[in-house]
């Protein structure tokens, strides 16, 4: 059943509006009062969000209708199940990352921190968007604005290293974002639709084989540059200059996401099941997902630095999503959805970690960390547990999307796609256990211990400050709820399993619970 | 008031024509009154445009209005139909923002008063040169309006910065031969048809379309408007022409005196030749290779100018190319998306132009190199810039890219993918040369800003500065979201009916 709601559109447009009031008024207020905007904008979305999670479930769609936005195309957006996963991963995601900010900008004195608070409110605004569009051009113009938000983040420092790393972003998001365009024009003058439909629209035989399979690849080519399918991936290594809580809102929440999201659209949504296997597309991107989750975990081995090392590890983690939706089953593409939110909120724990410790200690190289737990033991604590469930550890969120992912290759007879998989739970385990054996480890000798962190400790107080820790011990809790009983709170495994299924179209044993 | 209605096409332009006339009378007295008359009569041409145009969307047809009663072929036939209706709304509309955004700049010409009624005199004069050239349903006034446009056009471009008089003369030594060679064009279709209205040449030459002055005439007819409209290759006058222009009316010169000249070739190739003969087939092929070529070129030489003027010529090469292309599509779609172009381009370059002249107001930069961080100073200039850098680019959700999609669509629903590539291409050129400019803007060497010109009053600059300015905001955005809205009230029967019917 249809909802004809204003909803959707409050949701996308809450944030735009209050990133245009801190653009605004941002220098005139206090930074309180700056702050206390984006919270309560973040709340309020969170809140509608939420409201409309039991009705979906149930099966319904939230739909607002706006104009048309070009000949033929109305501005429109709904929650249809796979959306709702997202949505509610980036506004339930944005309060604890304003929080986290907020503590974050002034441990550390950021500069233009109201340009900065603005650019990350439409970067969620535009999150949401691509979350809930149900056309493409709805999506598309929601996929730019993330771009364009997202380039003031990472180029934040502004000297030669920001401004290169900027320029790497824009170079690799628009040139993909170019011929995702083309796509979308060529699939519109085709078909003459771009709505989303489980399933796909896209019918086997309607083009040839070859070019379908062009088509296919220039669709998905947005999608992969943002989720960091090698030998896409260049932009986000050198992304890692923008300040942490960028990179955690880069990784877990907005952007990468935003790109495993759009191969989900593309891949189930426009082309489904059948054309993306007919045409080889699938089995092709299969290929690229399992090559990069063997080897940004070989890469991130060898990283000293902590989030460079993280930011190989969002590589292979994303590439887990792509590869369950490439498989196609219904198990594989429940894991696949599912391993959004598992992996948003493992790797937003991790990286806010890495921030903590950054602004507590001015620490960045993971070899120069050894001990810090006796400076910081709630935020290594949490780090440790995150890097478990990262590994897919049971009883961890990470433990169910992986085991759906493996189950679905298993019964899709893909042995090499259960080998990769195990492989790199395995991977993960040498990139990050290490990590916290160093921090868990005592120090070569007490003397350069103490030399090491406690001088560059820039305060005497345990840990780092409040607004910095309840963030990641609260994200760290939801992972370990999640990994016990995956459908706590929003019921977000249902409504995983409820988009895979009208994607595929089959239910089988899997629904009978 | 019905008798109002009834002379509207031709109170658009009396309007600015009368200003024109008085402003150096008036300039005798007083220097502001000749300057509020100029503003005045345009912004009753405005209002004028607006009424018009809501009476053709009422009426659902084109008005005709004959001037001083007199019936063609004998007399001048004004045709308003939704598509020139809407050109003539963006004319007065920039006309009108321009002059009010000139009015600071008197202030910089030190006390020289001829300079100054000058100036308006023959910015107005622009102004009803474009209106009529937009208006006319007759291809011999349409030269005349198209000379009156050129002369004011010399004008603008000799008072501008030092290099502006040489700018000015290589303008007026090609844009003569542009005129000679439309002037010779009519004179072919005179010849063969004995009319200079529109409407009757299209039902004469309906069955001797191929007879060989007809093909001499289109020759002709494209290097005139390809000059005019500074298509590539024959832009050779335009980037000195907009780049050492008055920086006032640069906006003007930069932004609509390219883009009514490229409304005049789709009037002619698609009203009055009958565009499914192979002669005609032949032509917007050649249209096309130079649109193609004039669109990686203007793209590709923006990219090595530290000036910023000359990067925003260069575009408009390019972004001209656009518009040509959309004619050589020539399916539903691609003349919506040249259309389109036309109006939200205008804004754009009008904008960028402003922003132009306002950093050489407040500051007296030229170069993108000195931006230096000026964002910090002149956040209204800057967020103007941004938006309509992005809108050249083509990012959603601004105008330019509502026009590139359909530019797209209609490409490929022809099958000329190589144009969807090219629109591509042309995108990511623009994304690096706009890009620079935003780097040096918002990331470059703090100190590197010039001197402060001291400006009275709460804002960066004076508010006839800032108004024009915020109007080009709202109308890009504006323009982009309800695109729909444009083309089903206005554009779609026109389009139709009047060039594909």
């Amino acid at each position: 059943m249809i909802i004809e709601s204003i909803g959707p559109a409050l949701v996308v447009s809450i944030p735009l509006f209050s990133a245009l009031l801190i653009l605004f008024f941002g220098n005139k207020i206090k930074p309180n009062q700056r702050e206390s905007i984006t919270i309560i904008a973040s709340i309020i979305v969170a809140a509608i969000v939420f409201s409309m999670v039991s009705e979906v479930k149930d099966g319904n769609e939230y739909v607002t209708t706006l104009w048309n936005i070009v000949d033929g195309i109305s501005l429109k957006l709904k929650t249809d199940a796979a959306g709702m996963v997202f949505a509610c991963i980036a506004s339930g995601l944005w309060i604890l990352t304003s929080i986290y900010s907020i503590g974050y900008v002034r441990g550390h004195n950021e500069n233009n921190q109201t340009g900065y608070f603005a650019a990350f409110a439409t970067c969620i605004g535009s999150a949401l968007g691509i979350a809930l569009a149900a056309n493409l051009i709805t999506f598309f113009i929601f996929y730019e604005m993330l771009t364009l938000a997202t380039y003031p983040l990472v180029a934040h420092y502004r000297d030669q290293k920001a401004r290169f790393s900027g320029r790497k972003y824009l170079a690799y998001t628009l040139i993909s974002g170019q011929l995702f365009f083309a796509a979308i024009v060529w699939v519109y003058a085709n078909y003459g639709t771009t709505e989303f439909i489980a399933g796909g629209f896209i019918e086997v035989g309607s083009m040839s084989k070859n070019l379908m399979c062009i088509l296919f690849f220039m669709m998905l080519v947005g999608g992969a540059v943002k989720a960091g399918v090698m030998p896409l991936h260049g932009w986000l290594p050198s992304a890692m200059v923008a300040p942490t809580p960028v990179s955690a809102l880069l990784h877990a929440v907005a952007v990468v996401k935003a790109g495993a999201f759009c191969v989900l659209r593309v891949v189930c949504y426009v082309f489904g099941p059948k054309a993306a296997l007919w045409c080889g597309g699938a089995e092709i991107l299969s290929w690229f997902a399992i090559a990069t989750i063997i080897l940004s975990s070989l890469v991130a081995i060898r990283q000293d630095n902590l989030k460079a090392r993280l930011a190989f590890s969002t590589l292979g983690q994303l590439s887990y999503i792509i590869l369950g939706i490439s498989i196609l089953s219904v198990y594989s593409l429940t894991g696949a959805i599912y391993h959004i939110v598992a992996h948003a909120f493992l790797k937003i724990t991790l990286f806010m970690a890495a921030g903590a410790i950054f602004v507590h200690t001015h620490l960045s190289e993971i070899s120069t960390m050894k001990g810090i737990v006796k400076r910081m033991p709630i935020t290594c604590t949490a780090f440790g547990v995150a890097s478990l469930g990262i590994a897919g550890l049971p009883l961890m969120a990470g433990f169910v999307s992986k085991f759906n992912i493996i189950e679905g290759a298993f019964l899709n007879s893909k042995p090499i796609g259960i080998a990769v998989l195990v492989a790199a739970a395995l991977l993960a385990l040498t990139y990050l256990i290490p990590v916290v054996q160093i921090f868990f480890g005592k120090g070569l000798s007490k003397k350069s211990h103490n030399l090491q962190v406690d001088s560059l400790c820039h305060s005497e107080a345990l840990d780092a400050s409040w607004s910095m820790v309840i963030p990641l011990v609260v994200t760290v809790v939801i992972s370990i709820i999640l990994g016990i009983a995956p459908n706590a709170g929003l019921n977000l495994y249902d409504l995983a399993i409820k988009a895979a299924v009208s994607i595929t179209g089959e239910g089988g044993i899997f629904l009978a619970g | 008031m019905s008798n109002f209605l009834n002379h509207l096409p031709v109170l658009v332009i009396i309007f600015p024509l009368a200003a024109t006339l008085l402003c150096p009378l008036l300039g005798h007295f007083s220097r502001d009154f000749s300057k509020r008359a100029v503003i005045f009569g345009l912004f009753l041409s405005m209002v004028c445009a607006f009424i018009q145009l809501i009476q053709v969307i009422k009426n659902g047809e084109p008005i005709h209005y004959f001037i001083g009663g007199w019936m063609p072929p004998i007399g001048i036939e004004f045709v308003i139909d939704g598509l020139n209706g809407l050109i003539i709304v963006l004319v007065s509309t920039i006309s009108w923002m321009t002059s009010l955004f000139s009015s600071p700049f008197e202030l910089l010409e030190r006390g020289n008063e001829l300079r100054s009624v000058g100036y308006y005199t023959i910015l107005c004069f622009l102004a009803v040169g474009l209106l009529g050239m937009s208006s006319t349903g007759d291809a011999f006034n349409l030269y005349v309006f198209m000379e009156i446009t050129a002369l004011s056009g010399y004008g603008l471009i000799a008072i501008g910065e030092e290099k502006g008089p040489i700018a000015a003369f290589r303008y007026l030594m090609t844009g003569t031969i542009g005129a000679s060679m439309y002037l010779l064009g009519v004179g072919f279709l005179y010849a063969l048809t004995g009319t200079l209205n529109m409407a009757d040449l299209a039902v004469r030459l309906a069955d001797s379309h191929d007879s060989p002055l007809i093909i001499a005439s289109i020759a002709c007819l494209i290097i005139g408007f390809g000059i005019k409209m500074a298509l590539f290759p024959l832009h050779g006058w335009q980037p000195a022409a907009h780049s050492y222009a008055h920086p006032a009316a640069d906006p003007m010169i930069a932004g609509i005196m390219i883009k009514i000249p490229a409304y005049a070739m789709l009037r002619f190739f698609f009203c009055i030749f009958d565009k499914s003969s192979p002669i005609i087939e032949t032509f917007f092929t050649a249209i096309s290779i130079m649109a193609i070529c004039g669109i990686l070129y203007g793209s590709l030489k923006a990219l090595r100018y530290d000036t910023y003027n000359k990067i925003l010529a260069f575009s408009s090469i390019g972004q001209v190319g656009y518009i040509a292309m959309g004619f050589a599509i020539g399916n539903f779609y691609g003349l919506i998306g040249a259309v389109l172009h036309i109006v939200s381009h205008a804004f754009m370059k009008v904008g960028l132009f402003y922003t132009s002249a306002a950093l050489k107001y407040k500051y007296d930069i030229h170069k993108i190199s000195e931006l230096g961080q000026v964002y910090r100073k002149m956040p209204v200039t800057s967020l103007t810039m941004v938006v309509c850098a992005l809108s050249m680019v083509g990012l959603p959700p601004f105008a330019g890219f509502f026009s590139k999609w359909y530019l797209a669509l209609g490409a490929i629903e022809k099958g000329q993918y190589i144009f969807v590539a090219v629109l591509i291409v042309s995108s990511l050129l623009g994304v690096i040369y706009f890009f620079r400019i935003f780097e040096n803007m918002f990331m470059g060497e703090f100190n590197a800003i010039g001197t402060d010109n001291p400006v009275k009053g709460k804002f960066e600059v004076p508010w006839q500065l800032i108004i024009p300015m915020c109007m080009v905001i709202v109308a890009i955005v504006a323009l982009g979201l309800f695109n729909s809205f444009i083309i089903n009230k206005v554009l779609k029967v026109t389009v139709l009916e009047v060039f594909l019917g």
